[in-house]
């Protein structure tokens, strides 16, 4: 009984994100309309011909939605992999190692994670310097380094004793081999669900940032919600369409993260 | 003045019975151990009598008197009467028994403050004599501790002193001395066994160590996967074990002692 | 009373610490300021002349120790780009911000609490999934859509308030308090659904703990089991999660300003980092990174009051 339920949570996140991740691959290969030249009339209500109808320069907002999940995407995937990557190698050699730079280390990303990610994005961004193109992606993956490297140290501080472990040493297997070959694989359990939830923060704050337009980004969905913000009376449709997608996609990604929380309570 | 007669007991979420058709009797004043290894059913037999066993996940059976009175089918409302105020219960970890962020004394007097109208007081001074009379060296200061302050031992003459504050007739004894040194084991003993001679209070004592049960018990009944496979006397039973799985029980006694957890 | 004191001197220590690493981490990146004020074409006694007014001329730790000096005593230096007074600049800002980010937070404490305990009672009942879906959904909506639509449906429809135009919070507190509170909510929301999804979990692994067995066998009722050992023994995690809630609610607070036309510390951060404008950009920082500290540290005092056993520990 219990396991349908589980399996209601993954089955509907993946289904959603599944969707939203085809539609982003379509729009990468073809959309219907250039998202940046004019098609029609402005402020076209959805319709046939414009599926979230049209901005204030009659751009097809379909089209334009399409791009900007790809935009947003690139930036969360980007964001995650820089922070789950370089946090799991923080998080694992000081989980594994343990000792006095894994005590100072931890202190150090206790405090990082006790300041609010926009916050510090927002200070790395303007260290940076806003006018690059690459400080945003930059930025949020400093700041998810600290969140994974706390995941995946505890994973791994716990699994250090382990028998499977002592016995790989003993056999002469070196500390790299352990760490990537015995270790990786097995914190999977606690890293799936940290990924999600990583990938959910980044796909905000992405927008977030974008939304106030802090550095040159392309159309990405915040910074069409902001543009949108302007013609919410005009052209609400356009306010609508691009919010919802953006509630979607991590929503979708945020029920697959319960799911997989709910298995591992489970077993 | 407990009977159980035909008890079943079944979880939900196991294909076997917890306990299967066990029937037992505790006369006034008597110590009757329950012994078993993990998992035989014994525990769940004594968290059924203080109704503490989950309704919603498992179906009961049997019945349950205490005093002629229905434990098995009562309702929640006349259960939580007789829970605490006929029947008290001591539990195997007394550090995780206790609730960590109330006092030592206010936990000891909570029965008092649910059943009694009592006064702070009142609850006070009857709590103080209960501590005293489990041996807590200066009570007054236990009173004021909060359990993370106090050692196991102590935790669990005050636990004994929160069961007895308000002379229950029945007392449920859940692996009370497993968790503590082989000393304080034998302390802890020795206070439950002078409870019951003062106070003629009933008790039912669970272990799964059969030479901690002789020290303490008249009768002795064997579980064995849900059932109950031997009763009697606790000599008669030690010396006559007349079941297999007693036989082994017996022989499985270490020779110094175990303190594995059941 | 003595861990009471611990926890302060170390507030302190971080608080120094984090406003080093701003100071340092700013002066070098921000080159040369006066050079980039006056442009290249500025004559060398010119640029002379305005580092010294901006004190750019002094070592490094003299610098820093002026800044911080300063920093107590309201003199937080000059904005390059308005060339005014920073604490000029930021001090109606700062109310607007700290009023509307306590208001949010008063809402998710009001709000969360009796629900996450609430919501104890679904667990396994038929429509628990229903509930967890739409925490999800809450938590997937970002604030500034929200915002939106609020800002659109009561600001310009029903016209409750007038976005962008925040009345002054001296004079027309409780005018302020209504238009702040529109924004306070959409911050709110997701934060509302995290953390009750943080306590209905508090108050399941609690309940399933042997204490509440103890509880029930001296014949608690299910009422008096929670409230006289569940909640407070829930409460202490609550404190800390709520206390990580009030140091996002300034992250949320910066986008949603932004939505709301809401003239407070985010907005002008924003505004300041396109600026360049290091001088207000590390001293909203540090402001703010002091508030995050600051209520990490209440926490922390908090839960040493109710948890005896955190007084030992030592731990921070």
């Amino acid at each position: 009984m219990k396991k349908q339920k589980l399996n209601g949570y993954l089955v509907a996140g993946i289904l959603i994100t599944a969707l939203l991740l085809l539609l982003t691959v379509y729009g990468a290969i073809h959309t219907p309309y250039s998202p940046t030249a004019y098609t029609g009339a402005k402020f076209e209500a959805p319709s046939a011909a414009h599926l979230f109808g049209t901005d204030k320069l009659g751009r097809d907002i379909f089209s334009r939605v399409l791009k900007g999940m790809g935009t947003t995407l690139s930036v969360a995937l980007a964001t995650v992999a820089i922070g789950a990557v370089a946090g799991t190698a923080v998080g694992a050699a000081t989980g594994y190692f343990g000792g006095l730079v894994d005590d100072a280390l931890m202190r150090i990303n206790d405090a990082l994670t006790a300041f609010p990610s926009i916050l510090m994005a927002l200070l790395v961004i303007s260290l940076l310097g806003p006018e690059h193109k690459y400080s945003l992606i930059l930025a949020l993956g400093i700041v998810f380094i600290p969140s994974f490297a706390r995941v995946t140290r505890t994973a791994f501080a716990s699994l250090r004793d382990v028998n499977y472990i002592t016995s790989a040493r003993l056999m002469g297997a070196g500390n790299l081999r352990i760490l990537l070959v015995h270790l990786l694989p097995n914190t999977g359990r606690v890293l799936l669900p940290a990924l999600t939830i990583g990938f959910n923060n980044a796909v905000l704050a992405e927008a977030s940032m974008s939304f106030l337009r802090i550095t040159p980004l392309e159309t990405s969905l915040g910074y069409m919600l902001s543009e949108a913000q302007g013609m919410l009376s005009a052209a609400p449709w356009y306010a609508l369409s691009t919010g919802i997608v953006i509630a979607l996609l991590v929503f979708g990604v945020g029920l697959i993260g319960e799911g997989l929380q709910q298995r591992n309570k489970e077993a | 003045m407990l009977e159980i007669r035909d008890l079943h007991v079944k979880f939900h979420s196991r294909d076997r019975e917890a306990v299967s058709g066990v029937s037992l009797r505790i006369e006034d004043g008597e110590i009757l151990g329950l012994v078993g290894e993990s998992g035989s059913g014994k525990s769940v037999t004594a968290m059924s009598v203080a109704g503490l066993l989950p309704r919603k996940q498992c179906t009961l059976s049997g019945d349950i008197l205490l005093d002629g009175q229905d434990l098995l089918h009562a309702d929640r409302a006349l259960l939580r009467q007789i829970q605490g105020k006929k029947i008290g219960v001591v539990f195997q970890e007394p550090m995780s028994a206790m609730d960590p962020l109330m006092r030592v004394g206010e936990q000891v007097g909570e029965v008092l403050r649910i059943h009694t109208g009592l006064d702070k007081e009142e609850r006070k001074r009857l709590v103080l004599q209960a501590m005293e009379s489990v041996e807590l060296q200066d009570p007054e200061a236990v009173y004021r501790k909060y359990p993370h302050e106090l050692s196991g031992g102590m935790l669990q003459r005050a636990m004994i002193a929160a069961a007895i504050v308000i002379e229950p007739q029945l007392l449920l004894l859940d692996e009370p001395t497993t968790a503590l040194d082989v000393t304080i084991q034998a302390q802890i003993l020795e206070l439950l066994k002078k409870l019951n001679r003062e106070r003629g209070i009933s008790m039912l004592f669970i272990s799964h160590n059969l030479n901690v049960v002789r020290k303490l018990c008249s009768r002795v009944a064997v579980m064995q996967k849900g059932k109950l496979v031997e009763t009697g006397a606790t000599e008669d039973v030690f010396f006559h074990p007349q079941h297999p799985y007693t036989k082994k029980l017996i022989e499985a006694i270490p020779t110094r002692h175990g303190k594995e957890t059941a | 009373m003595k861990y009471t004191l611990k926890r302060i001197g170390l507030l302190l220590i971080t608080m120094l610490l984090v406003s080093f690493l701003t100071f340092l981490a700013f002066s070098l990146v921000s080159g040369d300021p006066a050079q980039t004020k006056l442009g290249t074409e500025a004559t060398p006694e010119r640029l002379a002349a305005l580092r010294h007014e901006w004190g750019l001329d002094q070592p490094f730790f003299v610098r820093y120790f002026r800044w911080l000096a300063g920093f107590f005593s309201g003199n937080l230096g000059v904005s390059y780009h308005y060339s005014k007074p920073v604490w000029d600049l930021i001090a109606s800002k700062v109310e607007v911000t700290l009023c509307m980010c306590l208001l949010s937070f008063v809402i998710i404490t009001l709000v969360s609490i009796p629900l996450g305990i609430w919501s104890y009672r679904w667990v396994g009942g038929p429509f628990d999934w229903l509930r967890t879906a739409f925490n999800q959904l809450c938590m997937a909506v970002p604030p500034f859509f929200t915002g939106m639509l609020v800002s659109y449906g009561f600001g310009i429809v029903l016209r409750v308030f007038v976005p962008g135009d925040v009345p002054d919070l001296h004079t027309q507190f409780g005018a302020a308090v209504k238009h702040l509170f529109f924004a306070a909510v959409c911050i709110a929301i997701p934060r509302i659904a995290m953390t009750i999804r943080m306590m209905r979990s508090t108050v399941i692994s609690e309940m399933n703990k042997s204490y509440v067995r103890t509880a029930i066998s001296r014949g608690n009722d299910r009422h008096a089991v929670l409230t006289k050992h569940v909640l407070k023994n829930s409460l202490v995690s609550t404190i800390t999660f709520l206390g990580q809630t009030m140091a996002e609610i300034i992250g949320g607070s910066i986008v949603v300003e932004q939505v709301f036309g809401i003239p407070g510390l985010g907005r002008f951060l924003v505004a300041s980092i396109g600026y360049r404008d290091y001088p207000v950009v590390q001293t909203i920082v540090v402001i703010l990174a002091f508030w995050v500290v600051l209520v990490g540290t209440i926490a922390d005092l908090l839960n040493q009051h109710i948890d005896p056993r955190l007084r030992l520990g030592g731990k921070t």
